[in-house]
C-alpha cells in the first residue's frame, strides 16, 4: 500500500493548469479553468458530453492552443510545438487511435519509438504494457481481430510505454462491457497506487467516486466546484436526491416542481422523458407535496426514490442539470 | 528517428496489404503484357508461307530469305485455304503464295509473280506487303544477277547464282533501316519497349494517388493526433509518410524495370539518366499521392478519384497510346501533365540512344512538377494535422 498522495498546494504539482480559456467561434468551450494534480492523484473531470472536458484535455496534451492560460507538466510548459513536456504525457484518447493492420506489439512499439525509447528499453517496456494490459498472448494479432474491450485496453497500453508523469485519459470507458470497463478501472487505480499523476475525464459518476482522489465539476466550460469526492458531497449534505418516476410524461409537473421553494436542482431523463430527479433539502417532508402536486396535474407517479447525497446529486445542485443529460 | 517510425510502420502496412501488392505488382505486368503483344503487331508482320510441294532450290532458297527477314514472323501452310482461313481471322496479316514452278520459269527467263493476300480492312497487311516485296526484289536481283551472267559469258545458271550469292556476300550491301516516323522526326519504342515504361509512368502515379488513401485512414484512426500528443512536430509525421511512399514508388519503378528487361527484354539506355528519371518520376508520384492524403476526407473518395485522376492523366500524357497520333492541339494539351513529359524522356532513352543530357528539358520540367506538389503536400497535411488532426 503506497501513501495517499499530497496536495497539489503542498507539492510540486505534476500538472499545473492556469486560467485556461478556449473558444471556437462564438462558442466558449473552456472558460477560466484553473486545475492542479499532485504526483499520484487521480483526478476526475466530470461533466456531461459538451461540457469542455475533452477541449481542455487537448490543450492540456498540446493538441489545441488556448486562448487564454498556461499548461505546466513538472513545471515545463505545454505547449502545440513539440516541447519536453510532452515526453512527460501519456494520452489515451477516447476513441481507439491505433494502426489496426498492424499487431498489438507492432502498435506498442510504434508509440514507444514516437517517445524515442532506445531498443532495449522499449522491447523490455513493451512487454511489461503487455503484461500490464494482460494481451500477452495476443501481443502478435493484429488490431482489428481484438475484441473492443482489448482494443480499449491496448489504447491506454499505448499511453503508457514511455512511462509517462502524467496519463491523460479521456471517457476510456465509453461503449465498454462491464467486464472490460472493470479491467480499465482496475488498471487505473494501479496508475495511481504506482505514483503516477492521472487526469481522467468522465460523465460517469460512479467511476469518479470510485477512482479519484479529487474531481472538478466543468459545466459549459466552467469549472464550478472542486474537491475530494466526500468534499463535494458535502456541499448538498443537508439534501436529498428525489427520483419520481411516472407512466407518462412529466414536462408540466417539473416545471411546477421547479417552482417549489425546497427543490434546488432539478432534472428530467428517462428514455421517454418519465423520469424527474430533484435535489431537495429535508425529502421525507416536501414528498407529500410533490405527490399532491402530482395528482393536480393529473400525473401517475409509478415510484420514488429517495438517495443519499452523492456526486449526482451535487452535479444536480451546482448546475441544474443532469449528467446525462 | 521519429520519421522513421511513421515510415517503418506504412510500410509494413501497405507490404502486408496483398490488395496493394496486386495493384503494384500483378496489374502493372498484366498490363504491359497485352500493351506490348497488341503494339508489337507494328514492327513484325505475321505471315502465312504456302509453298508450292514440288518447289526447287531457287523457291526453297526464296523461302529461307523470307524466314530470316528480321521483319517478318513467317508460318508454312500446306494448304492455300487454312492459310487463308488464318487470314480472315486476323491471325496472319498476309498470306505469300509461293507460284508453281518458280525454278523452271526462272531457269527459262519468264516472268514469275508471287502472289500476296492481304485483307482490305487491315493497314498491316498492306504494310507486309512491302516487307515481302524488299525480300522478294532482293532475291529477284541475285537470279537476274545469274541469267545475265549465264547469258553473257557462259556457264551453268546454278553455278553463276552461288558465284552471286558469293559476290553478294563480299561486296558491301546498301542498307536501309526502316523507322516510324512523326512530324518531327522522331520514332517510338516499339512493342514492351512501349508498353513497359509508360505503364510504369501510369501506374506508379496511380499507386501513388492510391496510397493517399492510407494516410486519410490514418488520419481518421486519429493515430496521427495521438502522435501530435508525443514530443513529434507534425512535420515529422509529414516526413515519415513522404519518405515511406517515396520508397514505396521507387521499388515499383525498379520492379518494373526488372521485369521490363528480364522478361521482356527491354533496354532501358542510359542507366544514369534512367535511374534519374525513376527516381524524379518516383517524387511525382508521392507528391501527387501525399496530397490527395491531404485533401481528401475519406478513404473511399481516394479510391473513387484516384485511379480514374491516374488514368485520365495517364490518357492525356501519351500512357495509353502515343501523342504522336494524336492532333497537334491535344498533344500540346497533353504536356500540361507531368507523364507527358516524362513519356517523352524514356522515348528518348529508349529509341535514340538519349543520356542525361538529352533528357536535361525533360528532367527539369518534371523536378518542377515534383517540387510543386511536395511543396503544396506538405503544406496541406501540416495544416490538417494541426487544425483538425482526427479529421
Amino acid at each position: 500500500m503506497t501513501d495517499p498522495p499530497g496536495s497539489p498546494d503542498t507539492v510540486r504539482p505534476v500538472l499545473d493548469c492556469a486560467r485556461l480559456a478556449r473558444r471556437f467561434g462564438e462558442r466558449v468551450a473552456v472558460d477560466d479553468v484553473s486545475l492542479r494534480i499532485a504526483p499520484g492523484e487521480t483526478y476526475g473531470l466530470l461533466g456531461p458530453n459538451g461540457a469542455g472536458k475533452t477541449t481542455t484535455i487537448r490543450m492540456v496534451c498540446g493538441l489545441l492552443r488556448p486562448d487564454a492560460g498556461t499548461v505546466r507538466v513538472a513545471d515545463r510548459p505545454v505547449s502545440t510545438a513539440a516541447g519536453p513536456a510532452k515526453q512527460l504525457i501519456g494520452f489515451v484518447p477516447q476513441d481507439v487511435a491505433l494502426y489496426p493492420d498492424l499487431s498489438v506489439r507492432e502498435n506498442l512499439r510504434f508509440f514507444g519509438r514516437l517517445y524515442r525509447l532506445p531498443r532495449r528499453r522499449l522491447d523490455r517496456r513493451v512487454d511489461e504494457v503487455l503484461d500490464l494490459i494482460d494481451l500477452t498472448a495476443r501481443a502478435g494479432d493484429r488490431v482489428d481481430s481484438l475484441s473492443g474491450g482489448m482494443r480499449r485496453r491496448l489504447n491506454i497500453g499505448a499511453g503508457l510505454v514511455h512511462s509517462p508523469t502524467l496519463l491523460v485519459l479521456d471517457e476510456p470507458t465509453v461503449g465498454v462491457d462491464p467486464q472490460s470497463r472493470h479491467a480499465i478501472l482496475e488498471s487505473v487505480n494501479r496508475f495511481g497506487e504506482e505514483g503516477m499523476a492521472v487526469l481522467y475525464t468522465t460523465h460517469y459518476m460512479e467511476e469518479a467516486e470510485r477512482l479519484c482522489d479529487r474531481v472538478g465539476i466543468i459545466d459549459r466550460g466552467r469549472l464550478v466546484a472542486e474537491g475530494s469526492p466526500r468534499e463535494l458531497v458535502r456541499l448538498v449534505a443537508e439534501r436529498d436526491r428525489i427520483r419520481l418516476t411516472a407512466a407518462g410524461g412529466l414536462s408540466g409537473y417539473a416545471e411546477a416542481c421547479r417552482r417549489l421553494p425546497r427543490v434546488e436542482g432539478l432534472a428530467r431523463g428517462g428514455d421517454h422523458g418519465d423520469v424527474v430527479e430533484l435535489v431537495v433539502k429535508d425529502a421525507r417532508s416536501l414528498l407529500p407535496d410533490l405527490l399532491d402536486l402530482a395528482h393536480e396535474q393529473g400525473v401517475d407517479i409509478r415510484s420514488v426514490e429517495i438517495d443519499e447525497p452523492d456526486l449526482e446529486a451535487v452535479f444536480l445542485h451546482l448546475t441544474g442539470t443532469a449528467l446525462r443529460e | 528517428m521519429t520519421a522513421l517510425a511513421v515510415t517503418r510502420a506504412t510500410l509494413t502496412r501497405v507490404l502486408r496489404d496483398r490488395t496493394a501488392l496486386f495493384f503494384m505488382v500483378l496489374l502493372p505486368v498484366a498490363i504491359i503484357v497485352v500493351i506490348g503483344v497488341t503494339v508489337r503487331g507494328f514492327d513484325q508482320f505475321r505471315v502465312g508461307l504456302v509453298p508450292d510441294p514440288r518447289s526447287g532450290p531457287v523457291a526453297q532458297e526464296l523461302a529461307a530469305d523470307l524466314a530470316k527477314a528480321p521483319g517478318l514472323r513467317t508460318r508454312s501452310y500446306a494448304d492455300a485455304a487454312d492459310a487463308r482461313t488464318a487470314l480472315r481471322r486476323a491471325e496472319l496479316d498476309a498470306v505469300i503464295l509461293m507460284p508453281a514452278g518458280l525454278d523452271e520459269s526462272v531457269r527459262a527467263g519468264r516472268s514469275v509473280t508471287v502472289r500476296v493476300l492481304v485483307e482490305p480492312s487491315g493497314s498491316a497487311g498492306h504494310a507486309a506487303v512491302s516487307s515481302v516485296s524488299a525480300v522478294v526484289a532482293d532475291h529477284a536481283g541475285r537470279l537476274q544477277a545469274a541469267r545475265f551472267a549465264t547469258g553473257q559469258s557462259g556457264g551453268t545458271f546454278d553455278g553463276n547464282l552461288a558465284l552471286a550469292r558469293g559476290a553478294e556476300r563480299a561486296s558491301s550491301p546498301v542498307a536501309v533501316r526502316a523507322e516510324t516516323v512523326n512530324g518531327q522526326s522522331d520514332y517510338l519504342p516499339l512493342g514492351y519497349s512501349y508498353s513497359t515504361p509508360t505503364m510504369l509512368v501510369l501506374f506508379v502515379f496511380i499507386n501513388a494517388l492510391a496510397g493517399g488513401a492510407a494516410i486519410v485512414q490514418t488520419r481518421r484512426t486519429g493515430v496521427y493526433a495521438r502522435a501530435l500528443a508525443a514530443p513529434v512536430p507534425a512535420r515529422a509525421l509529414v516526413a515519415g509518410e513522404t519518405i515511406a511512399y517515396l520508397l514505396l514508388a521507387l521499388l515499383q519503378s525498379l520492379l518494373i524495370v526488372g521485369i521490363g528487361a528480364l522478361a521482356f527484354d527491354v533496354a532501358w539506355g542510359d542507366p544514369l539518366a534512367a535511374g534519374v528519371l525513376v527516381t524524379v518520376w518516383a517524387l511525382v508520384g508521392t507528391g501527387a499521392g501525399v496530397l490527395a492524403g491531404a485533401l481528401f476526407r475519406t478513404p473511399e473518395q481516394v479510391h473513387a478519384i484516384g485511379p480514374a485522376l491516374g488514368i485520365g492523366l495517364g490518357m492525356l500524357g501519351g500512357c495509353m497510346w502515343p501523342l504522336a497520333l494524336v492532333p497537334g492541339w491535344l498533344r500540346t494539351a497533353g504536356h500540361a501533365v507531368p507523364q507527358a513529359w516524362a513519356v517523352d524522356a524514356w522515348t528518348t532513352l529508349l529509341s535514340r540512344d538519349g543520356d542525361l543530357s538529352s533528357v536535361a528539358r525533360e528532367l527539369t520540367v518534371l523536378t518542377a512538377f515534383a517540387v510543386a506538389l511536395l511543396t503544396c503536400a506538405s503544406l496541406a497535411l501540416r495544416h490538417r494535422l494541426t487544425t483538425s488532426p482526427g479529421a
